[in-house]
C-alpha cells in the first residue's frame, strides 16, 4: 500500500463536470528535433490545484511553460497538438503571448525578485500592464493575499533581496497576484526553501485556490498529496528508436492517485520503488 | 613509531606545507603588480615634477604660441578636447549600447549575418587607430564633406572606440541573470519593457565602466587626428561642431617637438591637465557604479 498519507482537499467535482481552464489534447513539445514530451492529454479544473509530479527530466516544466507560452522564449521550442484556454486555442495566430502571460502568472523554482524595493517589485507588473488605480492599494492587497503584508508593511522601500528566501518566494507570488491573473503556474516553488517556509507557501496555495486556478510542479510527492485536488504523474520512456520522451502516465483525483492508482508505474513511483 | 599511533583522520588533515610552486606563483603575481605600479608612479611623478613650474592659470587662460613658451597656454587644446570627447560620447555611447542590446537581447545567434557582425566587432577592436584616421579622412572629411572639423574628429574617434563600448556593454548585459528577464516577461511585460526597465538599469554599472574606458582611450588618441587637421596651429576655441580644432595630445606632441626647454615643461604641464580630465571621467564612472550597484 502507498506510504503517503493524503490529507489534501477533495476534488470538488468529477472530471466530467469539470469546467476546465485548460484543455490539453495530444500535446507534444519539441526542442529543435528532440521531442521532449509526447502525447499529453489533461484538463486543468477551474479554481483547483493541479499537481504535476514525476522523476526529473520527464517534461513537467516543459508542459507547464506551455501554459503561459514561456516556451516561446526558448529558440527552437515548439509545441504540437492543442492547448485550449477556455476553449480558445492558446497558440492560435491571433493570440498575443504578452496578454497570455498577463492572465496566467508564473512563480519560478528559485525566487527571482527584481533588485528593487519590495514596493517596486509588486508595482512593476501593474505598471507595465497600464493598470490605473491607486498603486499603494494594489501593493497592499497583493501583499496581503500572499500573506506577506504583516511582515513587510514597515519596510516597503527596502530592497527585496534583503528578505529571506521564503519571504522572497511569497513576494514573487504577490508580484504575480498584483496583475490579477486567473491562473498561477508554479514550478517547484518550494525546492529552494526550508520546511517552515515550505509550509507557509503550501498554506498560501490552499488559500489562493479559492480565487485562482493553480498548477504546481513538484518533486515532493507529499506536497502534491497535501495540497492538490488532482495530480498528473509523468515519467520518461524510451521509444523503439531509443529516444527518451516524457509521457503522462496517469491523471486523476489526487486521493485516487495516492491510494488507488490504476497504473503500475504510478504505484511504483509513489511507493518509492522507482524514480 | 609516532606516525602509526596518530589517528588516521588526523594524519589526512595534517598540513603538508605549502608547495614551492604555490609560493613561486604568488610571488610572480605580486611582482607583476609591483612593476606596473612602479611604472605608473614613476611616470606620474616625472610628469608632475617636470611640469610643476608651468602648472598655473596661464595654462588654461592663454592660447598656444611657438615663439614664447612663457606666455603660451593650452586653452584651445583643452576646449578642443572637451568638445571632441563630448561629441564622441554623444555619438558612440547610444550607438554602442543599442548595438549591444540588439546583439545580446534580440539577435538570433543561429543566423549567419549575426555571427558575421559579431566576428567583425571583435576584429574591429584590433585595428590600428591610424587606419581609422585614413577612413575618417577619406569618408567623413572628404566624401561627406565635413572637412577638418570637430565633428569629423568625433565621428572618427567614435568609430574607433565603438567596438570597445559594444563589447563592454554586452558583458554588462550578459551579467544580468536570465531569471530577471523571465520574471519580468512572466508578468506580461513586453521584451522592450523588460530591457528598458529591468535589464538596462541593472547593467548600468558595467556599461558606465566600459564607456568611460572607451572614452579614456579616445581622449588620449593622437594618431588618427594627425590626419584630420588637428595639427594646424589653432589660436581660438571651437565655436561649433564644424569649427577647426586641436586637442591636448596633439598640442603636447607639438610642444615636445620644439627644441627649447621651456616648451617641454609646458608639455609636461599639459599632460597633467589631460590626466586630470581622465581622472574626472573615471570618478563619474565610479560614482555611477556605486549609485546603481546591484547584488543578486
Ligand atoms: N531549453 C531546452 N532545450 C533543450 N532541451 C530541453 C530544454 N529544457 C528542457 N529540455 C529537455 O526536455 C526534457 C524535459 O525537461 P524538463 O521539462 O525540464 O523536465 P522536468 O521539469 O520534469 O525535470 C529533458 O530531457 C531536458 O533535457
Ligand atoms: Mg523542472
Amino acid at each position: 500500500m502507498p506510504n503517503v498519507t493524503v490529507r489534501g482537499p477533495e476534488a470538488p467535482r468529477t472530471i466530467e463536470s469539470l469546467d476546465p481552464v485548460f484543455t490539453v489534447k495530444n500535446l507534444s513539445v519539441f526542442y529543435g528535433d528532440y521531442e521532449a514530451v509526447r502525447g499529453v492529454d489533461m484538463l486543468i479544473g477551474n479554481r483547483e490545484i493541479t499537481a504535476m509530479i514525476g522523476p526529473s527530466g520527464c517534461g513537467k516544466s516543459t508542459v507547464l511553460r506551455c501554459f503561459n507560452r514561456m516556451n516561446d522564449l526558448i529558440p527552437g521550442a515548439r509545441p504540437a497538438g492543442t492547448i485550449q484556454y477556455h476553449g480558445e486555442d492558446l497558440y492560435g495566430d491571433h493570440v498575443d503571448p504578452i496578454e497570455v502571460r498577463r492572465r496566467i502568472g508564473m512563480v519560478f523554482q528559485k525566487p527571482n525578485p527584481f533588485p528593487k524595493s519590495i514596493y517596486d517589485n509588486i508595482a512593476y507588473g501593474p505598471k507595465v500592464n497600464g493598470v490605473k488605480g491607486k498603486m499603494d492599494d494594489i501593493v497592499e492587497e497583493a501583499l496581503t493575499k500572499a500573506a506577506l503584508w504583516d511582515e513587510v508593511k514597515g519596510k516597503l522601500k527596502q530592497n527585496a533581496l534583503s528578505l529571506s528566501g521564503g519571504q522572497q518566494q511569497r513576494l514573487c507570488i504577490a508580484r504575480a497576484i498584483a496583475v490579477k491573473p486567473e491562473v498561477i503556474l508554479m514550478d517547484e516553488p518550494c525546492s529552494a526553501l526550508d520546511p517552515i517556509a515550505t509550509t507557509k507557501i503550501e498554506d498560501l496555495m490552499q488559500e489562493l485556490a479559492h480565487d485562482y486556478t493553480i498548477v504546481i510542479v513538484t518533486h515532493n510527492m507529499q506536497q502534491a498529496a497535501r495540497v492538490s485536488h488532482r495530480t498528473a504523474f509523468f515519467t520518461a520512456e524510451v521509444d523503439d528508436a531509443g529516444v527518451r520522451h516524457g509521457r503522462l502516465v496517469e491523471f486523476d483525483e489526487t486521493s485516487r492517485i495516492f491510494t488507488n492508482p490504476s497504473d503500475k508505474r504510478t504505484e511504483d513511483y509513489i511507493t518509492g520503488r522507482f524514480g | 613509531m609516532a606516525v602509526l599511533s596518530t589517528p588516521r583522520s588526523a594524519v589526512q588533515l595534517a598540513s603538508k606545507g605549502t608547495p614551492v610552486r604555490e609560493h613561486l606563483f604568488r610571488t610572480l603575481l605580486i611582482a607583476s603588480l609591483v612593476v606596473a605600479f612602479i611604472f605608473m608612479v614613476a611616470l606620474l611623478s616625472y610628469v608632475f615634477v617636470e611640469g610643476w613650474p608651468r602648472l598655473d592659470s596661464r595654462l588654461w587662460e592663454n592660447m598656444p604660441s611657438i615663439r614664447n613658451p612663457d606666455i603660451a597656454g593650452a586653452q584651445s587644446a583643452i576646449t578642443g578636447t572637451l568638445w571632441v570627447i563630448s561629441l564622441t560620447g554623444l555619438f558612440t555611447l547610444p550607438t554602442g549600447i543599442a548595438a549591444a542590446i540588439y546583439l545580446e537581447e534580440y539577435a538570433d545567434k543561429t543566423r549567419w549575418y549575426n555571427r558575421v557582425i559579431e566576428l567583425n566587432i571583435q576584429n574591429l577592436a584590433g585595428i590600428p587607430s591610424i587606419v581609422y584616421g585614413i577612413l575618417g579622412l577619406g569618408i567623413i572629411a572628404r566624401t561627406l564633406g565635413l572637412g577638418f572639423s570637430v565633428i569629423t574628429a568625433s565621428l572618427t574617434l567614435g568609430l574607433l572606440v565603438l567596438p570597445i563600448v559594444i563589447i563592454a556593454s554586452r558583458e554588462a548585459l550578459r551579467a544580468v541573470p536570465p531569471s530577471i528577464r523571465e520574471g519580468s516577461l512572466a508578468l506580461g511585460a513586453t521584451q522592450w519593457q523588460t530591457i528598458s526597465r529591468q535589464v538596462l538599469p541593472a547593467s548600468i554599472p558595467g556599461i558606465a565602466t566600459g564607456s568611460i574606458l572607451a572614452l579614456s582611450r579616445a581622449i588620449g588618441e593622437a594618431a588618427p587626428l594627425l590626419m584630420l587637421g588637428a595639427v594646424s596651429f589653432i589660436r581660438f576655441n571651437p565655436d561649433g561642431i564644424f569649427a577647426s580644432y586641436t586637442v591636448l595630445p596633439i598640442q603636447i606632441f607639438n610642444w615636445i617637438s620644439q627644441s627649447r626647454e621651456g616648451f617641454h615643461v609646458l608639455a609636461a604641464a599639459a599632460i597633467v591637465v589631460l590626466l586630470v580630465i581622465l581622472l574626472l571621467m573615471n570618478s563619474v564612472a565610479i560614482w555611477l557604479r556605486n549609485r546603481y550597484q546591484k547584488r543578486w
